[in-house]
């Protein structure tokens, strides 16, 4: 446990924030990474982005409180990211990328750390702002994402050790993959579906005749 | 033991005796509840645009066939209009004549069925529309004899007939479905198959131009697949023309009212000025054309477009639509906000089969079926009255009045969001900001909320501004204190330290 959560590793889960390339690079290469702590940053997004679907000042809200699921919104988050890492970690193999699977877990978390760490003030500042007022929450939200999205190319260029092309290449090639994925999971659900079905009217034949 | 059971049987003869009178006393309470619900759903749509029942607007009050006026009965009736004096005139089209009923539509005052022409005694063919001026004269679309005529006094007066102009073409078929005149005498005139928009008629009745033509839209989408389609294709293809208008109304000032089939069920109506512009305001939602397209088998009952084939106008800037395919009649105020909705198909007494056209009387809603030859009127209820009572005040400019009856809206459809908004905006001009932003807020006005917590705020910083700097000015001033105490601290360390090593 300890190992997990050193003062070290904490370090530099917050230096990506500021020194991206070194930061990932020592992650990489000297085993300063936290899969732990990556994931208690996806969740602290997951919770943040629900609160902030129902929290943000009515003034910017343009949420329905009533279509808010909050469990299902907050477990898609663990879902994408992981169709992402799996994803990634599948096509980086084939493209001779030094990361390894739990380098890809740990960039896809710390590189939410801006968004999550941005999230929190901007529902809170939300709700002492007017309408002519919601640029800046809007600007809160864009920097937030942008630095995010920067993070996440930085990450998967360093720890995989890649140019800047190659690593844009790999995060296209990464999203077909993702579709790739959900496509097959689909058919194999409903596959699972029609085996069950078939098996549950074999159960109610046997059933209703005897 | 024989005794025993006679009074038990006693007892249950006057239990059953009992309960039959209590029966008895809560039936007629109980068939009055039944009178009460309508034969039809009674819904707005909210913020989000979602369904919420509300407590009827209006209700089926009497259906006239006309058999009841002595008259016969009506035959594909496909036009109405209330005169000035509320009088009701009725384009009975399968029967060729115009009915002109009394105001409490008990009593026939005429059967227009044949009139003076010129010397010459002539007949209607198929009248679809009927419009009265101010001084009693009756335009009639006689549309099978493809013409529009006014009629004064039992003698044309007027005729509008095979209209020569250069952008009508050769072969024009002019035939007139509606017909409405403003106060400075134009005869506005929808004919079949009239893309451009509706045709312009002066006092003399000759041809002016189109008005209000509605632009066709075609989405980049379509525009990219008519490119990459041959000429064939393109040929078999849908068509990019107008929808056509469908029906007229005018109100005092001279705007035109046109309602029109639109497949997006976004603006199923028009406000035309004289110029033939749109000034139409739709409302927070942008939406005005009846219900708003859903989707899903849940909402079965209210998805896909509407189909408006009328208007009428209420007074007070509000006016209802009538919608041919759910039977529905849907009401807006003048600022485009949906009032509320009532009416719908069936066979029940006061709902419809195929509903043509709508005329607004006073407080009663007139529409009429073709199907069924009836003429139906709709009575307000108190609910109606309350709606049509605000929204009047305000388009009168009585915001401060009408919040008393959206209170009272309020009290019989907390859900209301035009109640919740008009109450929060009177609050605003008020100065009770606070008041003002909880009501606003409960009515979904995000601009005028946003105008309230900008004050409220304000006042909360002026009120505040003196302690929150005084707290800022002493904060500052006791880390530097505090500082400059410890660097002295330090300081003294250093030189005790330095005396000790100097020792």
């Amino acid at each position: 446990m300890r190992k997990y959560f050193s003062r070290e590793r904490t370090q530099y889960m917050f230096g990506v924030l500021s020194r991206p390339i070194d930061s990932f690079y020592e992650i990489r290469y000297r085993d300063k990474g936290s899969i732990p702590l990556a994931v208690i940053c996806v969740l602290c997004l997951a919770v943040l982005f629900t609160v902030n679907r129902v929290f943000a000042g009515f003034t910017v809200n343009e949420v329905n409180p009533l279509m808010i699921d909050g469990i299902a919104e907050m477990s898609s988050f663990f879902v994408l990211l992981g169709l992402f890492c799996v994803g990634n970690w599948a096509v980086t193999c084939l493209m001779e990328g030094e990361g390894r699977m739990r380098d890809i877990i740990t960039v896809a978390g710390y590189a939410m750390l801006p968004i999550t760490l941005i999230l929190g003030p901007a529902t809170l500042i939300s709700n002492f702002i007017s309408i002519e007022e919601a640029a800046i929450y809007q600007i809160l939200l864009i920097i937030g994402i942008a630095w995010t999205a920067v993070l996440l190319l930085i990450g998967i260029m360093t720890v995989h050790n890649y140019t800047l092309a190659k690593a844009l290449i790999t995060l296209l090639l990464t999203f077909l993959t993702v579709l790739i994925l959900v496509f097959i999971s689909v058919l194999v659900l409903d596959l699972l579906n029609q085996i069950y079905g078939f098996f549950y009217s074999i159960y109610t034949e046997i059933i209703f005749r005897f | 033991m024989q005794a025993v059971y006679a009074t038990q049987k006693k007892k249950t003869i006057v239990t059953v005796l009992v309960l039959t009178v209590l029966i008895m006393t809560l039936l007629p309470l109980q068939a009055a509840k039944a009178a009460d619900s309508v034969p039809y759903d009674t819904y707005t749509y909210d913020y989000w645009e979602t369904i919420i029942f509300t407590p009827a607007p209006y209700i089926p009050g009497e259906t006239i066939s006309g058999v009841s006026l002595g008259v016969g009965a009506l035959n594909d009736p496909q036009g109405i209009y209330v005169a000035s004096d509320d009088s009701v005139y009725i384009a009975d089209t399968g029967n060729n004549r115009i009915l002109v009923l009394e105001q409490d539509l008990k009593t026939v005052r005429d059967v227009i069925v044949t009139f003076d022409n010129n010397g010459t005694t002539d007949s209607f063919n198929k009248p679809r529309g009927v419009m009265v001026t101010g001084d009693g004269t009756i335009y009639v679309a006689d549309t099978e004899n493809r013409r529009v005529i006014a009629l004064a006094g039992g003698k044309v007066v007027k005729t509008i007939e095979n209209p020569q102009a250069e952008i009508l073409g050769e072969n024009f078929d002019f035939v007139p479905l509606k017909v409405t005149v403003d106060y400075a005498g134009r005869v506005f005139v929808i004919a079949r198959d009239m893309f451009q928009g509706i045709m312009t008629f002066g006092e003399d009745g000759e041809f002016i131009g189109f008005y209000g033509t509605i632009n066709v839209t075609i989405t980049l989408w379509e525009r990219f697949w008519r490119a990459l389609s041959t000429q064939e294709q393109r040929a078999r293809g849908r068509l990019f023309i107008p929808t056509v208008f469908t029906g007229l109304d005018v109100d005092p000032a001279g705007f035109v009212y046109a309602s029109n089939i639109d497949g997006d069920g976004k603006q199923a109506v028009r406000r035309l000025n004289p110029k033939g512009e749109d000034v139409l305001r739709k409302g927070s939602n942008e939406h005005v054309g009846g219900d708003i397209a859903l989707f899903g088998s849940s909402a079965s009952a209210y998805s896909g477009p509407s189909n408006i084939i009328d208007v009428a106008y209420r007074g007070n800037g509000m006016y209802s639509l009538l919608d041919s395919r759910r039977g529905r009649i849907f009401t807006y105020d003048y600022e485009g906000n949906l009032l509320y909705i009532f009416g719908g198909m069936g066979q029940l007494a006061g709902t419809f089969r195929q509903p043509t056209a709508i005329a607004a009387q006073k407080d009663r809603v007139l529409a009429l079926d073709a199907v069924r030859n009836e003429l139906i009127t709709f009575e307000e209820t108190l609910y109606g009255e309350l709606i049509n009572e605000a929204v009047a005040l305000r388009y009168g400019g009585d915001e401060a009045q009408a919040v008393e009856v959206w209170q009272q809206v309020l009290r019989l459809n907390e859900n209301f969001e035009l109640a919740n908004a008009g109450i929060g905006k009177a609050y605003l001009t008020a100065g009770e900001n606070e008041l003002a932003m909880e009501y606003l807020k409960k009515g979904m006005d995000k601009q005028n909320y946003s105008i309230a917590f900008k004050r409220w705020r304000n006042d909360i910083l002026k009120e505040n501004i003196g302690w929150i700097l005084t707290a800022a000015l002493c904060t500052i001033t006791a880390f530097t204190v505090v500082r400059v105490v410890l660097k002295k601290r330090k300081g003294s360390v250093q030189d005790e330290g330095g005396d000790v090593f100097d020792a």
